[in-house]
């Protein structure tokens, strides 16, 4: 029986020059970047694609180091479910090791992260709209 | 012109294995499970919303399934990318000077595929299918 995921909500594109990776897939691949996100004082540099349900996140700093060639891996994927503390609940008793649900940077969002058993993939649930408004930790 | 992203592959130890994890606890259907014995791995289809993963098991040790595994152990493989043409996406990475593995598109799991030389990508493997009409072979 399903824990309720829909879809494969994001992929995580983790590269040492997000910012490179994510110009040499578009030009590459021809996909659209459409969103690009920086978060001030941490380094960290996001840069987003989407192609139907699936968004490409290309991730890490926005900068190399001095001298360090681009490089780039598959840094594992996020799945949607509608409700997540059901799903982290329904996976618990079938013995998955899997974090409580938490609030997730999406504004509304709360994600939970499955520790082990995944086959070498870093995996994760989400659900959106999880949170009323002005309940919602992340700032929307 | 890419359409969709069609799967994500993982490689991993045993099929049977990961199976207990990506179908009896997601719950996530298998639709296909086939051996492809040129290229040497058991590959496994679970559908996910309009993608699916793609569980890839070596079955010889002289693939680069096989020293994948070796190499890095279990994980997220590959990229797929889904075209209606497949041959065109070629053409235009040739064109654009990207690296290829393979030099014409070929039979695979999800259909005529053919995958970009990492070396291409910063690293990540990329793969385009165009699935055959008439569902799976």
């Amino acid at each position: 029986m399903s824990i309720g995921a829909t879809h494969i909500d994001h992929i995580v594109v983790a590269s040492n020059n997000s910012a490179a990776t994510a110009k040499l897939f578009s030009e590459n691949l021809g996909i659209e970047i459409k969103r690009v996100m920086s978060r001030p004082g941490t380094g960290a540099h996001m840069e987003f694609a989407k192609l139907q349900e699936i968004v490409l996140e290309f991730a890490g700093p926005g900068q190399p180091k001095e001298g360090e060639e681009p490089k780039a891996r598959l840094g594992g994927f996020v799945l949607a479910v509608g409700d997540i503390d059901a799903a982290v609940a329904t996976l618990r008793k079938r013995g998955v090791d899997v974090g409580d649900a938490h609030p997730a940077v999406q504004p509304g969002a709360k994600i939970a992260g499955i520790r082990a058993g995944t086959h070498g993939v870093p995996l994760a649930l989400i659900q959106y709209n999880a949170m009323p408004a002005g309940n919602d930790p992340a700032g929307s | 012109m890419l359409k969709k992203i069609h799967h994500v592959g993982v490689v991993v130890q045993s099929a049977d294995e990961a199976l207990k994890f990506y179908r009896d606890a997601l719950g996530l259907p298998v639709t296909d499970d086939r051996v492809i014995e040129d290229q040497g791995v058991r590959g496994v289809l679970l559908k996910i919303g309009n993608s699916e993963i793609e569980l890839l098991e070596p079955t010889r040790d002289d693939t680069g399934v096989a020293k994948f595994l070796a190499s890095r152990g279990e994980g997220m493989h590959h990229i797929c990318f889904e075209s209606d043409d497949v041959h065109a996406e070629l053409d235009a990475a040739r064109a654009k000077g990207i690296q290829l593995i393979d030099e014409k598109p070929r039979l695979g799991l999800a259909g005529m595929i053919c995958f970009l030389h990492p070396k291409s990508n910063h690293g990540v493997l990329i793969e385009y299918a165009t699935p055959l009409a008439g569902g799976r072979h």
